[in-house]
């Protein structure tokens, strides 16, 4: 039993320094995450791509050496309690819903009143620099807090005092809803001043949240479970996270990324489209601040086409690529395994690898974006309606490497939960892997992509 | 390859020739004696008879001697690619 071990320990360690190796010096000269970086690589842009879809390729041969079903279960089931006084915790979730509910009142004040210059508004830094970059990142780093701070939550105590309507959604609907309303938040983020106009972002918050309650009083948790795209995000990215809340309500910490080996995490085709989305938004978000999209979609619209109608079009037929892919992906690997498995099932139960991946873009795209304006966020914290110049934080040259460090990062939590997950699915060994073939070329796929988005100057979209 | 090895006695006498080959404890289904095999020796290790037991280790030891194999192959694939990467980085730098 040592033996195996040992040899697991062993593989993992040669992994990770061939690929810092081999991503150290691809990124050295090809990462430009700081948006001012518009020089030409150092290295061809086909080598920087091939070397990131190497590194992937190479974690899955790395990781394929780990053949100990024994190891895998005991990774998976490392599992210990955290014990917090039930004083403690109520006194906690009250700090959190109170802060939740300042948070939301101080957007949409400040974004109405405050100064309309973005870098000094606290609306426009609370929501991109404190809450989708700051809050996110804690999300899958640390574990998801949001349904405590969550201020549209409100709704579900006033449900249980007020006559509220019972409304169900129906079955077959799942979570489509919030498929839906996820690409319509990044098309909205893409195509209008969302991150630069302080007014219409108090507009935009105060209209949804208008939404929200009413929809959390309306139709209760389920709301929050498979409506609201913001919930969804932090739930899915929380699966990544070491703390959780098992089925009682009780914390426990966890291996990170284990979480997304459990079997119910992903119940049926929407959830896999939800992740899928949530790995092909990020991507689409960097696609359309590329030069070859700036040429792509003036060519487009020249030909006639109004750019109203390319930009929802362009965010549909991305995420049906990318689902495609997967889809194809899943069933491809169901034949190489020789599985009798239903194939939505496979889809269901290797989803959640995607949003380790995810993650990895998370940090790589934030990071950086939260490190430099915090300063702003905490000038303007203190004082709201009239804050301190901005200051931002310059960040050394060397920093875009630990972004892409992240990426790298993300993939291998990914390929070591999708090898777990097919140990874990299938009898034979030689299953497991050959299961994996197809996966791990669209993974490298989506590598290759995001890479090449990463690799391109930034250019601010057109006709928006 | 282990596929044409047959196990030396048929597990389940009543099992149909070819595939699907069906788990006698659970509706589960599997393209290959082996894989059913391993499965039965896995999921229902209490229930095996002792011709089952004899076939899970049979179709245990060769697929230890599959993953042999591709783990020798992964290795030639990890030094290809990596030599590969080093002689192509020596050439356009």
């Amino acid at each position: 039993m040592r033996c195996p071990q040992r040899r697991a320990v062993g593989a993992g360690l040669v992994a990770a320094s061939l690929a810092l190796a081999l991503t150290g010096r691809a990124t050295a000269h090809g990462g430009s995450l700081s948006a001012d970086d518009s020089r030409a690589l150092a290295v061809p842009l086909w080598l920087f791509l091939s070397t990131g879809g190497g590194v992937v390729g190479v974690s899955f041969l790395l990781t394929s050496f780990v053949t100990d079903r024994e190891l895998l279960r005991a990774v998976r089931e490392r599992r210990r309690d955290v014990v917090l006084p039930s004083g403690v915790r109520r006194w906690l979730a009250i700090c959190a819903r109170a802060i939740g509910l300042l948070g939301l009142a101080a957007v949409l004040v400040v974004g109405v009143v405050g100064p309309a210059a973005p870098l000094s508004n606290l609306a426009v830094l609370v929501v991109w620099v404190g809450w989708w970059a700051g809050f996110t990142m804690t999300t899958y780093l640390v574990g998801n807090a949001w349904p405590a701070f969550n201020p549209w939550r409100v709704a579900l105590p006033l449900r249980e005092r007020l006559p509220a309507p019972d409304w169900r959604l129906p079955e077959r609907v799942g979570s489509w809803p919030a498929v839906a309303g996820l690409l319509a938040f990044i098309w909205l983020e893409v195509v209008s001043p969302l991150a630069g106009d302080p007014r219409l972002l108090a507009g935009v918050v105060g209209a949804y949240s208008a939404l929200a309650v009413a929809g959390g009083f309306a139709f209760g948790e389920e709301w929050f479970e498979r409506v609201d795209p913001i919930s969804r995000v932090f739930a899915s990215f929380g699966a990544v996270a070491p703390v959780y809340r098992d089925a009682g309500g009780s914390l426990g910490l966890r291996v990170p990324g284990t979480g997304l080996e459990s079997p119910d995490l992903v119940r049926d085709a929407s959830d896999v489209a939800f992740v899928v989305a949530l790995l092909w938004v990020t991507t689409y978000d960097g696609l359309v601040a590329t030069p070859p999209w700036r040429g792509f979609a003036t060519a487009i619209v020249g030909a006639g086409v109004p750019a109203a109608v390319l930009y929802p079009v362009a965010l549909l037929a991305g995420f049906g690529v990318f689902l495609a892919i997967y889809r194809v992906a899943v069933s491809r690997g169901r034949r190489d395994a020789e599985s009798y498995r239903d194939p939505l099932e496979l889809a269901n139960r290797f989803a959640p690898s995607l949003l380790a991946i995810a993650a990895g873009y998370h940090v790589a795209h934030y990071l950086g974006y939260f490190i430099e304006l915090s300063p702003a966020l905490l000038g303007a914290l203190s004082a709201p309606l009239a804050p301190p110049a901005p200051v931002a934080v310059v960040l050394p040259p060397w920093f875009s490497v630990v972004s892409l460090g992240f990426v790298l990062l993300g993939h291998l939590g990914a390929i070591w939960v999708a090898h777990a997950v097919a140990y874990d699915l299938f009898p034979s060994r030689m299953q497991a892997v050959r299961s994996q073939y197809a996966l791990t070329a669209a993974m490298v796929f989506y590598t290759m992509t995001s890479l090449w988005i990463v690799s391109r100057p930034y250019a601010a979209p057109p006709f928006v | 390859m282990p596929e044409h090895t047959t196990p030396p006695e048929p597990a389940e006498p009543s099992a149909s020739s070819g595939p699907p080959y069906d788990c006698p404890y659970c509706d589960r289904a599997f393209h290959r004696e082996s894989y059913l095999a391993l499965h039965r020796g896995q999921t229902h290790p209490d229930d095996l008879t002792d011709a089952e037991r004899q076939a899970f280790e049979t179709a245990r030891d060769e697929e230890e001697e599959a993953l042999r194999l591709f783990r020798l192959q992964a290795l030639a694939a990890l030094v290809f690619i990596y030599f590969g990467f080093l002689l192509v980085y020596a050439f356009s730098l």
